[in-house]
């Protein structure tokens, strides 16, 4: 199955323009949601069941696994699209489905659809590896576990010969980077409390990220604490520790992130994929990781720490109630054509400004997200140094652009260095 | 008058509004998504009027429950 023995790089994908950023930035495999049936229902814009055939062919021209996350709670109503997304998934030729509920799992096995086991089952021990051999190949294990605990999980299917229905050792999959929910494995019922509003059902409405107090409702006196984000970690990274993650035998690394946008998804795999390909060259060194570390920092995050996989350490929380990305994009243009002939791109300014040496970002679904500097342009057919809203821009570019293309500026933020 | 409005392709299938106003929801087994009873649809908005007063209070509470916001009542 696997074309080498490097750990697997999975990507998420919220839509076309994040696929194409993880497929453009060397992912070795995707996951998406369709429909209502996953974890992000709410907060991204999922994928239709009419798009399964194009995100198979987009994956298979780059020999890239993509997996279907169907990975809520299951009520009776909703078995049957769960049997027709897994009919359909099958025939439109997707590698697996991530799975939680035991409903879905039975019926991929029934239909010989692979199946992966989702960190929403919260696997922590080798006897309960066993349990799901009977069912899946692949299985996330919770994100709580220390490497050290990792570890012996993995050697302990070696050691057992725990095998899969495809006969192959059971891969065990890690979460490497990106938002840490504060509830065990994401089980979490603050937003259902609080809203109605069910994370179990893909609609988690982020309670865990606002500040809070703690009052003595007795006397009136309110706690004094140093942080008022008291619920909220800090995301997680394992790029300074990726040798020891790999060490464990674990054999795929799971990008968090379906709801972030494609210049995310692009960055954080690109990063990654470097890393690792270091890893396996033999010159993976601290050095590096500080580089790899300031572009993973670029983008949304709350702040970094190497989550439980260390053990020792307890949680650690986000000070801020959003992001910490050192950069931020400002949408300047839309896009009008592209000249293949002489490479030159076509923009039509509809906010704010940009000048020759601005750092530029463009997206959509087909162009994934693709980041350059700005070297010289034409603004109404005449050669200029700045542009203003309602103007119409030209300038060399070594990519085909598209309409329904974006034109963002990228800017440093408060949090940069 | 009441008029109740649903925008269904957004609904997650929480079977919230079930709970709240039995007698106007049911879930689709087709789908897994809500289904507005007697309700006409254009463009994607499924809407019921009637001038039964007696389900407001009921489908005021789908409203209030349902976590995507897709559910209007109004009296008019």
């Amino acid at each position: 199955m696997r074309k080498d023995n490097k750990i697997e790089l999975m990507a998420p994908a919220g839509n076309f323009d994040s696929l194409q950023a993880a497929l453009d930035n060397g992912a070795d495999s995707i996951y998406f949601g369709v429909e209502q049936l996953n974890m992000r229902a709410r907060a991204s814009v999922n994928f239709t069941m009419d798009d399964l055939v194009e995100i198979v062919e987009r994956c298979k021209a780059k020999e890239v696994r993509s997996y279907l996350t169907l990975n809520t709670i299951i009520f009776d109503h909703d078995l049957k699209l769960i049997k027709l997304l897994i009919d359909n998934a099958k025939s439109a030729g997707i590698t697996a489905v991530i799975a939680m509920d035991q409903s879905v799992i039975m019926y991929a096995k029934e239909v010989g659809m692979e199946v992966h086991i989702s960190t929403q089952l919260n696997i922590t021990n080798i006897e309960t590896v066993k349990f799901y051999s009977h069912f899946a190949d692949t299985m996330v294990m919770a994100r709580e576990l220390s490497l050290r605990q990792v570890k012996a999980i993995v050697d302990g299917i070696k050691k057992e010969d725990v095998r899969g229905p495809s006969g192959n050792l059971i891969e065990v999959e890690i979460f490497g980077h990106g938002a840490l929910c504060m509830a065990v494995s994401g089980k979490c019922y603050l937003s259902l409390h609080a809203q109605n509003s069910s994370a179990n059902r893909g609609a988690c409405k982020q309670e865990c990220r606002r500040a809070y107090e703690v009052k003595d409702l007795e006397t009136g006196n309110i706690l004094k604490i140093d942080n008022e984000y008291i619920m909220s970690p800090k995301d997680l990274s394992v790029i300074n520790f990726l040798d020891e993650l790999i060490d464990t035998g674990a054999m795929v690394l799971k990008i968090e992130g379906r709801g972030r946008a494609p210049e995310y998804v692009a960055t954080v795999i690109k990063t990654y994929r470097k890393a690792i390909d270091s890893y396996y060259e033999g010159n993976y060194t601290q050095e590096k990781v500080g580089e790899w570390m300031d572009d993973l920092r670029t983008v949304y995050n709350r702040d970094f720490w190497g989550g439980y996989l260390y053990g020792k350490e307890l949680g650690e929380w986000s000070d801020t109630s959003g992001s910490q990305a050192t950069q931020k994009k400002t949408y300047i243009a839309k896009g009008r054509h592209y000249y293949p002939k002489p490479q030159i791109a076509e923009f039509l300014m509809e906010a704010h400004d940009m000048k020759v040496g601005d750092k530029l970002l463009i997206t959509g679904p087909t162009t994934g997200a693709q980041e350059f500097e700005l070297k010289s342009m034409m603004v109404n057919d005449a050669v200029a140094q700045e542009a203003k809203r309602g103007d119409l821009v030209t300038f060399p570019l070594d990519f085909k652009i598209r309409p329904s293309d974006s034109l963002y500026k990228i800017e440093k933020t408060e949090f940069a260095k | 008058m009441i008029v109740i409005t649903f925008q269904r392709n957004k609904c997650i299938g929480c079977n919230y509004c079930v709970e709240n106003a039995p007698n106007n929801w049911v879930m689709s087994s087709i789908d897994g998504k809500a289904s507005l009873l007697e309700s006409k649809e254009k463009k994607g908005f499924y809407t019921l009027k009637t001038y039964d007063d007696a389900i407001y209070i009921e489908n005021k509470s789908a409203q209030d429950n349902c976590p995507a916001k897709l559910i209007t009542v109004k009296k008019i």
